[in-house]
């Protein structure tokens, strides 16, 4: 057991310091083995959860499927706020305010469908006209 | 440390034993059972040789056998013994810190003093199985005593070095990885050890 050099009187205190504990092993009560074969079946009883814990956790559970419709959502709006803009990527106050109006419309298009259409309706005038003037047609 | 990590960019990373088919962790937990079957009487021994006390020793093999099983158990089982003993190793120094500062406290209060040489015990629970005659067994039962008596006045270092290299067969890297330390310490803390023991049993021990 000794690295060094062989000494027998080191030699002979390994050994029957070696076979005094494997006595003393021998010798354990039967209280002391109980007790241990208990606490080996506890421990590799929680192995065995520990185990299933971790297949269980590598599954996704259902708050995983919520947080990405919840996260599309939020990047949905993050785009229709941050699309592209005339003013060299800036945006302006007056590009928000466009954009909360039109979200503002397609928001609440259930209820006032009606009053979107009517505003259509009032400026087909006005378009057909600048668009004669742009041709260089006759206006009335 | 086992279970999960936080890291930047991820949610959550499990670092625990990779979960292994239900026909492996059966056999798995098979091995683990052989394994902490063979070593647990030992332990238990090394561990009472170190503390004293036989419910101290219960609870640091106890907790050694929890986190081997708990967090080493899908490792090779070539690595279990080492990693079982560092493990033990490491929660009978905790356990013999925890009980000098809890000295130091009860010396200010008062009541009577522990004496754990003389606690009341089940006189049923410390029958031996053995069949060894009863002269032969109080030489022996001397001869141990004055062992561990030694074994308790060394370093802690040296003693762990004995027991592993000695009582328990550990090659010198299996010590080494037990310890936590080099090679040549082991080899340095087990020379020490041997020779200290050699002066204090004496020649005729």
């Amino acid at each position: 057991m000794s690295d060094e050099t062989f000494d027998p009187a080191i030699s002979a205190l390994e050994e029957r310091s070696r076979a005094l504990f494997r006595e003393s092993v021998a010798g354990l009560d039967m209280g002391t083995r109980s007790r241990l074969t208990q606490v080996r079946h506890a421990a590799l009883a929680a192995a065995d959860r520990s185990q299933r814990r971790g297949w269980w956790l590598l599954r996704p559970p259902v708050w995983v499927s919520a947080a990405g419709v919840t996260a599309a959502a939020v990047l949905s709006v993050a785009l229709w706020f941050g699309g592209p803009s005339t003013h060299h990527g800036q945006m302006t106050a007056a590009d928000t305010q466009s954009k909360f109006e039109d979200l503002d419309i397609i928001a609440s298009s259930d209820e006032s469908s009606g009053d979107a259409m009517d505003m259509l309706q009032d400026d087909i005038d006005f378009y057909a006209w600048a668009d004669k003037t742009a041709n260089g047609e006759p206006t009335a | 440390m086992s279970g999960f990590d936080t890291l930047p960019g991820a949610w959550m990373v499990w670092d625990g034993p990779a979960p292994a088919p239900g026909g492996a962790v059966l056999e798995q937990t098979r091995e683990l059972d052989k394994f902490l079957g063979e070593i647990e009487r030992r332990a238990f021994r090394m561990a009472q040789v170190a503390l004293r006390d036989p419910d101290d020793a219960m609870d640091a093999v106890q907790d050694a056998m929890l986190k081997l099983a708990r967090n080493y158990a899908a490792r090779p089982s070539a690595e279990w013994r080492p990693l079982f003993y560092r493990i033990l190793e490491n929660g009978i120094r905790d356990l013999q810190r925890r009980r000098s500062v809890r000295k130091r406290f009860m010396v200010w209060l008062p009541g009577p003093k522990e004496d754990p040489d003389n606690e009341a015990q089940d006189p049923l629970e410390s029958v031996a199985d053995g069949g060894t005659p009863v002269p032969e067994r109080l030489m022996q039962d001397e001869a141990l005593q004055k062992l561990e008596s030694s074994l308790r006045e060394l370093p802690p270092r040296q003693r762990e070095a004995f027991m592993l290299r000695n009582f328990e067969g550990l090659d010198v890297a299996e010590t080494a990885s037990a310890m936590g330390c080099s090679e040549g310490s082991v080899k340095t803390h087990y020379s020490r050890a041997v020779h200290t023991l050699r002066e204090q049993l004496g020649e005729v021990w």
